[in-house]
C-alpha cells in the first residue's frame, strides 16, 4: 500500500545520490512567492514527466547541481524538496 | 525623403549572446559576460544599415512570458504593448530545447520574427548539428546561424530581419495537442466581442495558462467569462490532473521537444571536455573553496603588484614633469589656484587611482567572462543563506569589488525586494576599485601586502557580520537558488580588453572632472583661509575620536563624491604621494578602515535611490558612515593597547 503510493507521488529529488537519474512527478508549490518558484523551475524545463540528473549535491544542505534537458542547473537544497521524482530503475 | 525607420528588438534566454550582437550593431557597450542575468532594464541603439535607420533595443533575458520577475515583465510589456517592427529571438543553438520553449511563446505572440541560431560554435564542439532550413520550415521563421562574437552571420541575419519587418510576415501557428487546441478555440469564440491590443489566440492560452495580468485585463471589459475560464480550466485539470500552468508549460514543452528530436542530432565528444573537467573541480566539495580563496587572493596579488608598478612608474614620470609644468605656469594667486586645481588634481589622479582600477577591472571581466561567476554562486549559496539570501547575490559582491553601481544592479538577479535590499546594502560595503585604491596604495604599498590582505579579509568579515545584522532587521523566508551554470569557456580576449578600456574611459569621464573640480575647490578655500575652518569643525571625530591628522579631515569630505578621493585630495595637499611623510602606520589602517565604510560614494547613492527610493538610500547612507565612525575609532583603541603590548 504505502509503496504503491510512494510509487505514484515519488520521492523528493534530494533523496537522489549524485549520479542518479529521475522522471519528474510533480512540482509542489505553496502560496504567493513559492507559487512564482514553482513557475519559475517550469519554464527551466522542469515539468511532469521529464528526465533529470542529479549530478552533484553539496555538503552541508547546500544545493544541488541537475542536468534537465542539455543544460546544467543549481537548485537550493529548500526548492530541490519541492519536486518529487521516480527513481530511474533501468540503469 | 527621410530614411526609413525600423525597430528592431532582442529577445531570448539568458546569457544566449543577445548583449554581444547589440554591441557589435550599435557600437554600444552593454554589460557582457558568462553568467545569466547581466542585462536587466532595457538599452537602445541606432544602426544604420542599407538606407535604414534602426532602433536596436537590447532585452533582459528571460525564461518565459510570464510576469514573475521584473525582467519578465519588461521583455514581454515591449514586445506586446510597444510591438517593435520584428524581432530577433537570438537562441543558444547548443541548449535548443529550452531556447525553443520561449520561442514558442514568441510565436503565439504574433509578432514578425526572425532567429539568430547564435553560439552555433559552442554547439558545434558539443557534438551538436542542428538541420537549420527544417527548424526553418517548421517554424516558419527564418533561421539565421550566428557566431555573435565573431560576427559571424550578423549581415545575413540583419537582411532577414528588414525582409520580414517590410512584409510583417507573422510566424506559423503553433499547433498544441487535441485538448489545449479545443479549450483555445473556445476561449478564442467568446473573446471575439472584447478589443484587446493582443491577437486573440494569444489571449486565449494565457487564460488558459491563469496569467493574472491578462485575465484581469479580459475579465475588466467582460465579467461573465469568469465562469467559462473556470470551466474550461477544471476539465483540462479534472483529466490530466495538474494544475492548468503547469499543463500548459508541459505542452509547450512536448512540442518544443518534438521539433528538437526532429532537427537536432547529438554525438557527444567520447572524452569528457577541458570545461568539464574544471567544472567538476571548481564546484567541488572541497577543491572548490579552496581554488576559490586561491583565484580570489591572486586577483588581488594581480591587481597589487601590477598596480604597484604601473604607480611607481607614473609617479617618476609625472613628479618629475611638475617643476617644467610650474615654470610655464608661474607663481603667484591664480598660478597657484591653476597648479593645484587642475595639474595637481590631474597627476594625482593619475598617479594614485589609473594603477590599480586597471588591472582590477581587467581581473573582474576575465572572471566573468569565464563562467566562473555561477560556480561562486553555487558554492557561497550555503553562507549566503545565513543572510537570508542565496547563492546568486554572492555574484553582485565579486561585481563589487569592481564598482558599487553595477553590483547593486545586479541586484536584481534576485527575486525579492527583501533579497535585492540585503544584498545591495551588502554590496556596498565592499571594497570597489576606488576603495581598493586605498588599501593596495597606501597601506599596501607602504605597510606591505599582507596588512592590505588582513584588511580585505577583516572587511569579508564584517560585511557577513552586518549581512546578518541586515537580515535580523528585514527578516523572512530566503527564497532559493534556481540558476543557469553556462559552460566555462575561454574569456573572449578582445570582449574582456572592450570592456575594460570602456569601463576606464567612463571612470575618467566621471571621476577626473570631479577630482579636478575637487582639488580646485579645496585650494580656493586653502587660498581664502577656509581650510583650517573646516578641518577644525571635523577635528573631535576625526582627531579626537579617530586619531588622525587635523588636515585629513576636508579629504574624507570629498571621498563622498568618489573614495579614492579622500588619497587623492591627500596626495594633492602634501605635494606627494609619499603618504608617509603624513601618516604613521596605524594613521593609515584607520584612515582606510574609514573609506572602506563610511558611506557609499555619490554615484552609489544615486544608484540606491533609482532601486529602492530615498528613504532606504538615506537609511542605508547614514548607518554606513555612523558605523564607519564607530568602528575606526574603536579599533584606533585596540590597536593603541596592543601597541603598547610589544
Ligand atoms: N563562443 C561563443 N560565445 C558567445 C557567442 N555569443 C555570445 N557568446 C558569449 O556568451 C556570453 C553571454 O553573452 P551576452 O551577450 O552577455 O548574453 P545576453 O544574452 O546579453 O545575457 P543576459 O544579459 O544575461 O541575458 C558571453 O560570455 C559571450 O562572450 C557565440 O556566438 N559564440
Ligand atoms: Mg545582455
Amino acid at each position: 500500500m504505502s509503496l504503491k503510493e510512494s510509487e505514484n507521488t515519488g520521492v523528493p529529488l534530494t533523496a537522489l545520490k549524485e549520479g542518479e537519474s529521475g522522471i519528474v512527478v510533480s512540482v509542489k508549490s505553496g502560496y504567493g512567492k513559492a507559487w512564482g518558484l514553482k513557475k519559475r523551475l517550469m519554464d527551466m524545463g522542469i515539468t511532469p514527466g521529464t528526465k533529470i540528473k542529479v549530478v552533484k549535491s553539496a555538503p552541508f544542505r547546500g544545493p544541488l547541481e541537475v542536468i534537465v534537458r542539455g543544460y546544467r542547473l543549481a537548485i537550493g537544497r529548500g526548492m530541490a524538496e519541492k519536486i518529487f521524482v521516480k527513481v530511474e530503475c533501468d540503469g | 525623403m527621410g530614411e526609413k525607420k525600423l525597430v528592431i528588438a532582442l529577445a531570448g534566454n539568458a546569457n544566449v549572446g543577445k548583449s554581444v550582437l547589440f554591441n557589435y550593431l550599435t557600437g554600444l557597450h552593454q554589460h557582457i559576460g558568462n553568467w545569466p542575468g547581466k542585462t536587466v532594464e532595457k538599452a537602445e541603439g541606432t544602426l544604420h544599415f542599407k538606407g535604414y535607420t534602426i532602433d536596436i533595443v537590447d532585452l533582459p533575458g528571460i525564461y518565459s512570458l510570464t510576469t514573475y520577475s521584473i525582467e519578465e515583465s519588461i521583455s514581454r510589456r515591449y514586445i506586446a504593448v510597444e510591438k517593435p517592427d520584428v524581432v530577433i529571438n537570438v537562441v543558444d543553438a547548443s541548449i535548443l530545447e529550452r531556447n525553443l520553449f520561449f520561442t514558442l511563446q514568441l510565436m503565439e505572440l504574433e509578432t514578425p520574427m526572425v532567429i539568430a541560431l547564435n553560439q552555433i560554435d559552442v554547439a558545434k564542439k558539443k557534438g551538436i548539428e542542428i538541420n537549420i532550413d527544417k527548424l526553418s520550415e517548421i517554424l516558419g521563421i527564418p533561421v539565421t546561424p550566428t557566431i555573435a562574437v565573431k560576427g559571424v552571420g550578423i549581415f545575413r541575419l540583419l537582411e532577414k530581419a528588414i525582409e520580414i519587418a517590410e512584409k510583417k510576415v507573422k510566424p506559423k501557428k503553433v499547433e498544441y495537442g487535441e485538448d489545449f487546441e479545443n479549450a483555445i478555440k473556445r476561449f478564442v469564440e467568446s473573446l471575439s466581442n472584447i478589443d484587446l491590443p493582443y491577437p486573440p489566440r494569444y489571449v486565449a492560452i494565457k487564460l488558459l495558462e491563469g496569467d493574472r495580468e491578462i485575465e484581469q485585463e479580459v475579465v475588466q471589459k467582460n465579467p461573465n467569462i469568469i465562469p467559462l475560464i473556470n470551466s474550461i480550466r477544471g476539465e483540462l485539470e479534472g483529466k490530466y490532473g495538474h494544475s492548468c500552468p503547469t499543463l500548459m508549460t508541459s505542452e509547450r514543452y512536448r512540442v518544443a521537444g518534438c521539433i528538437v528530436k526532429d532537427v537536432q542530432k547529438i554525438i557527444p565528444p567520447s572524452k569528457p571536455t577541458l570545461a568539464e573537467k574544471v567544472h567538476e573541480i571548481t564546484t567541488h566539495k572541497v577543491f572548490g573553496y579552496l581554488l576559490m580563496s586561491a583565484v580570489l587572493s591572486s586577483m588581488f596579488l594581480f591587481v597589487f603588484v601590477l598596480g604597484n608598478f604601473l604607480a611607481e612608474l607614473l609617479n617618476s614620470i609625472l613628479y618629475g614633469l611638475k617643476p617644467f609644468l610650474t615654470s610655464i605656469l608661474g607663481a603667484g594667486f591664480l598660478g597657484e589656484l591653476l597648479w593645484g586645481g587642475i595639474i595637481e588634481g590631474l597627476i594625482a589622479g593619475a598617479t594614485v587611482a589609473l594603477p590599480y582600477v586597471i588591472p582590477l577591472y581587467l581581473a573582474i571581466y576575465i572572471l566573468e567572462d569565464s563562467g566562473y561567476m555561477s560556480r561562486v554562486a553555487f558554492l557561497m549559496d550555503n553562507a549566503m543563506h545565513k543572510m537570508g539570501l542565496h547563492g546568486k547575490a554572492f555574484i553582485p559582491l565579486i561585481l563589487g569589488y569592481g564598482c558599487n553601481v553595477p553590483a547593486c544592479l545586479a541586484c536584481r538577479i534576485m527575486e525579492t525586494q527583501r533579497e535585492r535590499l540585503i544584498a545591495a546594502f551588502v554590496a556596498t560595503l565592499i571594497p570597489c576599485a576606488a576603495r581598493t585604491v586605498i588599501i593596495l596604495g597606501l597601506v599596501g604599498r607602504f605597510l606591505g601586502v599582507q596588512w592590505a590582505f588582513a584588511l580585505y579579509v577583516f572587511n569579508l568579515i564584517l560585511v557577513f557580520l552586518l549581512g546578518r545584522f541586515a537580515f535580523k532587521v528585514l527578516p523572512g523566508e530566503p527564497t532559493g537558488l534556481i540558476m543557469e551554470i553556462p559552460d566555462y569557456r575561454l574569456p573572449h580576449l578582445k570582449t574582456v580588453l572592450k570592456q575594460t578600456w570602456f569601463r576606464l574611459i567612463e571612470f575618467l569621464q566621471i571621476a577626473f572632472p570631479l577630482i579636478i573640480a575637487a582639488t580646485f575647490t579645496v585650494k580656493l578655500v586653502e587660498e581664502l583661509g577656509f581650510l583650517e575652518v573646516v578641518n577644525k569643525l571635523l577635528s573631535p571625530v576625526t582627531v579626537m575620536w579617530l586619531g588622525l591628522p587635523k588636515g585629513i579631515g576636508i579629504s574624507l569630505i570629498f571621498g563622498v563624491l568618489r573614495k579614492e578621493l579622500a588619497l587623492i585630495m591627500l596626495a594633492s595637499l602634501l605635494g606627494t604621494g609619499d603618504f608617509s611623510q603624513l601618516l604613521t602606520p596605524v594613521q593609515m589602517v584607520i584612515f582606510t578602515i574609514v573609506t572602506m565604510f563610511y558611506i557609499p560614494c555619490v554615484a552609489t547613492i544615486a544608484t540606491l535611490v533609482k532601486e529602492f527610493g530615498w528613504r532606504k538610500a538615506f537609511i542605508i547612507t547614514i548607518s554606513e558612515i555612523l558605523f564607519a565612525i564607530a568602528i575606526g575609532g574603536v579599533l584606533l583603541r585596540i590597536l593603541r593597547i596592543v601597541a603598547t603590548l610589544f
